[in-house]
Formats: C-alpha cells, structure tokens, sequence
C-alpha cells in the first residue's frame, strides 16, 4: 500500500474517532471515562499522518534516493506521488521485481492488513450501530451476580417514589433478604422494552469496559396495556416488585406491578455502569 | 522495521497503466457511499448483524487507544532510548531476567493492545526476547488498575485478586523460560527482527514519529481482524449454556478457557463477567481472568502480524496450556481447594 494511501486512512480513522467522541454517540460504545482517551486517540492519529504528509511534501523535490536513507528505514517506499517515481528503478518499472523484493521482507503482507482499517471508519460514518438494545437481553445469559447479604444494601431514602437503576433493583429483589428494602416500595425505573415469549420486560444492559461485556438487567412488567409497545422502546415507569418473585425458578429476574408507564426519548448514555 | 512500501497492482496489461491503492481506495469509498442505505437495510432486517456491528465498533473504539498509547511508546524507546541502558538495566542472566520483566509488567496499566508493539520494540532494541514475552504477558494481567477491578468485582471472595495475580505472573515467567529453553529465533517474521537503522543526521523526533506510524499501521488492521472475530463470536455464541455446566470443575475449567479466548474482553472488564458467571466455581471463573489477557484471538491477531504467523502459532497455544495449568495451582492453593 502506497504510504499516502495509509495516511489518508489515518487520517480517517483518527477523524471517526474525534467525530464519535465528540457527538456523543461514543455512549453507545464505551463508557463515559473513554472520551478522553479517544480524542487523544485520534488527535495522535491525525497528528502522526499530518506529519508524514508534511515530510513527504518537503522532501518531494530533492532527489528521491536520498530519501530512502533519510526516512530511517521506515520508509523503504518513495514518498512522493505517481509522478515522480522515476528514479526508483524497482517501482518505476512496475515489474513483477520490484513487488517481490518487498515481499521478502515480509512487507507486503503486513502492509495489506492496513486496509481493514476502513472498516470501522465505514462502520462509524455509513452505519454508526445503535447502541445494543433488546437483541442482546435475549441473547444473554440470565445474571445473579451479587450474593446475599444486606450490608450491600443501604435503605433507601423516605421519598415516595425512588429512583433507582434496573441492575440495582434486581439485585436488591433477588438478594436483600435481610432488609427486604424494595418491597412495597414505589421505584422508579428506566429502561427499554424487551418482549420475550409473550412476556414484557423492562431492561438495561450494563457495561464494564466496552459494549462486548454488556449483560443485561430486566424486571418482567406486571399491567395492563403492555402488548401495545414495541421492542427497544425507551419507557419511564413506577413499580412494585412483587416480593419474593426473583428466585431461582425465575432465574432471579423479578416481576413488578406497573403503576405508570410512560415512554421517554433514549438518554445519552444507555448504559448503566 | 516494516512499513510502507509502495505496492501497486499490477496492470491487467502488464505495462503502461498502473492502479495504486490510492485510486483502490476513492473507488471503495465511492462504493461504500453508494451502498450505504443498501448496508443499512441489511442491519435493520438482521438484529444479530446489527448487534454484531455494535460490538465490533465497541472493541475498537476500546482497543484503538489503547494501541495508539502502545506504539507511543514503541516509538519513545525506538528513538529515545538507547539499547545500552536496556542491557545495563536488565540481569545479564536471562533466567533472572525474566521474573523482573513480569513485575515491570506493573508499570504499564493498560489493556493488552498496548503490550504488543512495546514487547517487539523492546526485542528490537536487544532486549532478549523471552524477557520482552514476559513483559508482553504480564503488563495486560498485573497492573493496579486490573486488579483493583477484580477486587471490585469479587467484594466477597479477596483471595479471587490474590489468586489472579499470582496465576498471571507464573503464566508470564514459565513462558519466559520456556522462551528460553525451547524458542527460537527464526520463528519472528523477519520484519519484527529488523533493527531500525537511524540515519545520523536525522532527529530524534523524527524518528520517534516515524516508527509510530509505522506501528500503528501495521498493528491497526490486526486488530480490526481480531474486533471482527471476537465480534462474531460475541453474537453467535449463546452465553447461556455456560450456566448449564453447572459445578463441574474440569468441564468449567475448559469452556471458560475457551470462552475467555474467543470473546477477546479487556482485562479491565472481564472481572465483572466473569463475576456474574455465579452458576461456576470459582476455579473455572479464575482460568478465565488468567487465559483472557494473555491470549484471545484478538491478541491471536496482533500477535500474528507483529511477529508473524509462525510465532503465533506457537506461542498462543503454549500460552493457553499454561494459562490454565497456573490458574488452576493457583485457585487450588491461594482460594483454598476446589472451590
């Protein structure tokens, strides 16, 4: 691969990585902390490839093979354009010589993997893939993660209505037999809609690093009118877990009464962590 | 040193007309743009493509910094560090050499990725090459930050910490060693052997950037195959039938080993999966902690076009058998039988 081509794919690559850091559509990759790490990410990136053009374009006009032994060794190719390699008699010909003497320096190979850098540059500007939603609730595992006992679990606070993450308030259902904190409590939950053989579920995923450890929370939703909403519907709702009803049977996901339910916009972060 | 070579494709013709991978790339981006909307009906119409591709673009949105950090480094010690401080600061005896590198491992608190180009420059730079594989080995799996989530994620069982670090450590030595017994050198590609001859009257900054680059366009593509594999796997394999193992420990221990290669998790993550597998013993749910940072396929991948293929064939699976032997003496003797 021409050494220009490789940088323009720096350069596209380091640019996705700003664009998705600084939109915020990153939130459906990683977790918040990573942000500083992709735009130092793709500033390097960008930076390094700027630098090669740079250098290119000043030693273009000089004589090609001091070149060669200016650019460390690192270059072993011409820098310049179509135009002027003339003065290299093994590329300039275009013979088959030419490609297999690289080749024996194993060059070719590595240098051709360089390409399947645009796939996530096609990836993040032609696709950019939603965050992970009720496809991968059903494809999980069921989670029981932590294990009993209350010291875990602070009461919650007086308030009538407590909001509360969905990890946490399976959690607490399942193993604060002790303080038995969310029964007959109101708690507020966040989430999206997963149906699951004829059952609907509110769910969240959590993530501890990136989107490939995602696993999910989910309460099956206890009321009327739950048929008419669709999968990946972000929903707002109040709930009173029925005490008791995650345990191993259930696969420790608790079952709720709905009392409200009301559909909200995707918040920036669809994760919990 | 490896790099950018020009490679152009040769015409159909022989002569005359020359395609180079400069107009290879305008015809694929004109294609891509044009069958975007193509692409994107294809993932509205499959979930399990469209979650596939959130997960690809997740490894490497988390994995690319990482890299980047690795070859900043890799070009630091290329072009800042002279060869003669390495060998000054290191044993002359390879064998003491090699434990010192796995506790040097400590002061690089970062994901796998990074490991990779900073274990070849090391190589480059005379450090002997058992020494840089146990410091390839060990930076992923006993840094603070590593562990410090393993204790998170264990709040009940503190030996799980104690366990992990001792498993990862022996695993990074034994495989020094065993470098040092049975490797040889003609197994490294020959490019990743090829010391960077510096020009004298070239700056050292240059240099620094040039070798960056060139790192990370050569480990770039890897690591992208790796994300599409682990990706692949992440979808297609159903995480529920590892809870149906049930407590069995020597099935547990061979499908978590496995499970830890292919789904290619950061160290900083993988405590709290492995966490949440509570259906197993803990011994499997170590192995995990201990295989998945020194050797998944995306760390497969890297391996391979940074050392060549013919070393990766050889050290991942040596690596694996390892993994799992030091996992599992070390669950048995720190966390206290078979639990």
């Amino acid at each position: 691969m021409r050494r220009e081509t490789q940088n323009i794919l720096l350069v596209l690559l380091g640019g996705a990585l700003l664009k998705i850091a600084l939109n915020g559509t990153y939130l459906r990759y990683v977790k918040p902390s990573q942000q500083i790490w992709l735009i130092g990410a793709g500033l390097v990136m960008v930076l390094l490839a700027a630098i090669a053009i740079i250098r290119d374009l000043q030693l273009r006009p000089r004589d090609e093979k001091a070149d060669l032994t200016v650019a460390s060794g690192s270059t072993h190719g011409t820098p310049s354009s179509d135009g002027s390699v003339t003065t290299l008699p093994d590329v300039a010909t275009g013979s088959a010589d030419g490609l297999d003497e690289h080749d024996g320096h194993g060059h070719h190979h590595s240098s051709r993997s360089a390409w399947l850098l645009l796939l996530p540059v096609f990836a993040v500007f032609l696709i950019a893939p939603p965050a992970l939603g009720s496809d991968s609730v059903n494809r999980a595992a069921s989670r029981s993660s932590t294990q009993a006992g209350s010291a875990l679990f602070p009461p919650l606070p007086p308030a009538d209505v407590v909001p509360m993450g969905i990890n946490e308030f399976a959690n607490r259902a399942a193993w604060d037999k002790a303080g038995r904190s969310v029964d007959g409590r109101k708690i507020q939950l966040l989430g999206f809609i997963v149906k699951s053989g004829g059952d609907t579920f509110v769910a969240r995923l959590s993530i501890g690093c990136c989107a490939a450890d995602a696993y999910p929370a989910k309460v099956k939703l206890d009321g009327p009118n739950l048929s008419g909403l669709a999968n990946d519907t972000w929903v707002s709702t109040v709930v009173v877990v029925h005490p008791g009803s995650a345990d191993k049977d259930t696969d420790y996901v608790p079952s709720a009464t709905v009392e409200s339910l009301n559909p909200v916009p995707q918040p920036e972060d669809p994760y919990e962590h | 040193m490896s790099t950018t070579t020009d490679i152009e494709l040769p015409a159909p013709t022989g002569r005359g007309w020359r395609v180079t991978s400069l107009e290879v790339l305008c015809v694929v981006l004109v294609v891509a743009l044009l069958g975007q909307q193509w692409i994107a009906g294809l993932l509205d119409d499959f979930p399990a493509l469209r979650t596939g591709s959130t997960v690809f673009v997740a490894i490497c949105v988390q994995a690319i910094p990482f890299l980047v950090l690795g070859v900043l480094i890799s070009g630091a010690l290329a072009a800042f560090v002279p060869a003669s401080l390495l060998e000054k600061l290191l044993p002359r005896r390879e064998a003491l050499a090699v434990p010192i590198a796995g506790i040097a491992g400590v002061a690089l608190p970062t994901c796998e990725c990074a490991a990779v180009p900073v274990s070849r420059r090391l190589i480059q730079q005379g450090v002997p090459a058992s020494v840089a594989l146990t410091f390839l080995l060990a930076a992923p799996a006993v840094n603070p930050v590593v562990l410090a989530a393993t204790a998170v994620a264990f709040p009940n069982e503190p030996g799980m910490v104690w366990a992990r670090l001792a498993g990862s450590l022996a695993t990074a030595v034994i495989m020094g060693w065993l470098w040092t017994r049975f490797g040889r050198a003609e197994w490294f590609a020959e490019r990743a052997l090829a010391r960077i001859t510096t020009n004298p009257g070239e700056s050292k900054w240059a240099v620094f950037t040039q070798t960056a680059r060139a790192d990370l366009v050569d480990a770039g593509g890897f690591l992208v195959l790796g994300a599409i594999a682990a990706a692949a796997i992440n979808v297609a394999v159903p995480k529920s039938w590892v809870e149906t193992l049930g407590g069995n420990i020597a099935l547990g221990v061979i499908v978590l080993a496995v499970l830890a290669v292919i789904l290619a998790l950061c160290s900083e993550a993988d405590a709290f999966v492995a966490a949440s597998l509570s259906a197993l013993p803990l011994i499997p749910r170590l192995v995990f902690l201990v295989v998945g940072p020194a050797i998944d396929v995306k760390l497969f991948a890297l391996q391979a076009g940074t050392f060549g293929r013919s070393f990766a064939v050889r050290f991942a699976p040596a690596t694996f058998v390892v993994a799992i032997v030091c996992a599992v003496t070390a669950g048995w003797l720190i966390l206290g039988g078979w639990r």
